[in-house]
């Protein structure tokens, strides 16, 4: 198989007589692997994994890439091994939202590239493929988020009743939510809408008596818009010593709890509940 | 008490599902992420319960985050996709969010209230239920992370 290290090899080998080539097949190798760090960044890797998926890719291909790991852009640098050659690009994040079967679809296509199992011109085509998926059905999204906010609640110790009502808060308010963001909305106005939205309709079960639980329904209600995964991969990043990238990721999802928080006040405040 | 443990298992599985699939992950991770909530948060219900172990809820969570960790890495590579895709959706339903909720309650019933009896009051409320939420939030993520980095070798050949 005629994979790409083999490739710039052979061009590094023959640089002597055509000078152009060996840049142009770094030059390729580093658009793709700069593409590929902006996609697996933006659908929710973290840091060390990016380093690692890139790394082995690199290394497959013969060179080196060395990159900074900023919030919403990628700034790398691939060179050939004996540094004759390199290039460096500045992308911004790819995707849109997290998604796992993008980032562990990205995982394998690394290792395949790693393994020498596939070559320069096929791991284009199947990065084009990955990127080009479409997401999960948002209806089943919306009916199973609802579902899980319901059992969320009876995990609190919330009755039928209470989870009852988390349901229907939640399915308004994941519907508004999906909405919004397929119209390019605000993601800050996105939160803090849906938490009113579903703190409204969450207070219902105080509003009407049912149930015995009618606080854990209301303070269930937003749970399904709390940014769990910012939060565990801006962890991940500091572990790994990422410290930029993961303090943009904890301000970000502290911003979205702050809004969460706004819209479920207005939405107490509006019902005239307390708190407590 | 085993009608109890089961019940908190399978709210846990749905719960995981449906946080889950927020995320967009592969199909197959629905049935791991579900497994692993479910032992993961039936085994924080034990810890806690008085009758077996009566653990503090930071530290049954942290134990409790840290199986959830061990289980999705050692299943990932059966799974084929990165540990954290099953990881974070399981840790999910043990969120703090009661505490969370009474911790800002706590803060907005302060700006309300001038007196300083009530405000001790409820600035005690936010304080008390800030810390509980703070440490099980920590206790959460150190146990999780912590075996994706020492099984290192596990956790970045999952996909290969």
């Amino acid at each position: 198989m005629n994979t790409m290290a083999e490739r710039l090899q052979t061009v590094e080998i023959a640089a002597t007589d055509q000078p152009c080539e060996a840049p142009s097949a770094l030059k390729e190798i580093s658009l793709f692997l700069s593409d590929y760090a902006s996609w697996l960044l933006g659908c929710g890797s973290t840091c060390i994994r990016l380093e690692h998926n890139v790394g082995r890719m690199a290394r497959a291909w013969n060179c080196q890439a060395v990159m900074t790991i900023l919030p919403r852009h990628i700034h790398m640098t691939v060179n050939s091994l004996d540094h004759s050659q390199s290039f460096t690009y500045i992308t911004a994040t790819g995707c849109n939202g997290i998604s796992f079967d993008i980032n562990s679809r990205l995982s394998s296509l690394s290792w395949e590239v790693a393994d020498g199992r596939i070559d320069f011109n096929e791991a284009r085509k199947r990065f084009s493929a990955i990127t080009a998926s479409k997401a999960e059905n948002a209806n089943t999204v919306l009916l199973l988020a609802s579902l899980a906010n319901a059992s969320f609640c009876r995990l609190f110790g919330g009755d039928w009743p209470a989870m009852s009502v988390v349901f229907l808060a939640t399915l308004c308010g994941m519907y508004v939510k999906q909405l919004m963001l397929r119209r390019r909305a605000d993601l800050r106005v996105t939160f803090i809408l849906c938490a009113f939205i579903s703190a409204v309709l969450g207070a219902g079960a105080g509003l009407f008596g049912l149930g015995h639980t009618p606080e854990i329904a209301v303070a269930t209600s937003v749970l399904y818009l709390v940014p769990g995964i910012p939060f565990l991969n801006s962890f991940s990043d500091m572990l790994a010593g990422h410290y930029i990238c993961s303090f943009s990721r904890f301000i970000h999802a502290v911003i979205l709890t702050c809004c969460l928080s706004a819209g479920l006040c207005a939405g107490l405040l509006t019902m005239n509940l307390g708190m407590f | 008490m085993l009608y109890e443990y089961l019940q908190d298992a399978f709210f846990a599985a749905i719960a995981a599902i449906g946080f889950a699939s927020i995320s967009n992950p592969p199909r197959r991770a629905y049935l791991y992420c579900a497994l692993i909530a479910a032992i993961g948060h039936s085994s924080r219900f034990l810890m806690m319960n008085e009758s077996v172990l009566g653990l503090h809820i930071v530290i049954a969570t942290t134990l409790a985050s840290l199986l959830i960790g061990v289980l999705a890495v050692l299943l990932s590579p059966l799974a084929k996709m990165p540990a954290e895709t099953c990881l974070f959706p399981s840790l999910l339903p043990m969120i703090p969010g009661i505490y969370a909720y009474k911790t800002f309650g706590g803060l907005v019933m302060c700006m309300y209230h001038g007196s300083a009896g009530e405000f001790n009051h409820y600035f005690y409320l936010f304080a008390s239920n800030g810390i509980t939420c703070l440490f099980i939030l920590l206790g959460m993520v150190t146990g999780a992370t912590i075996p994706i980095f020492m099984l290192k070798k596990i956790s970045f050949q999952a996909t290969r």
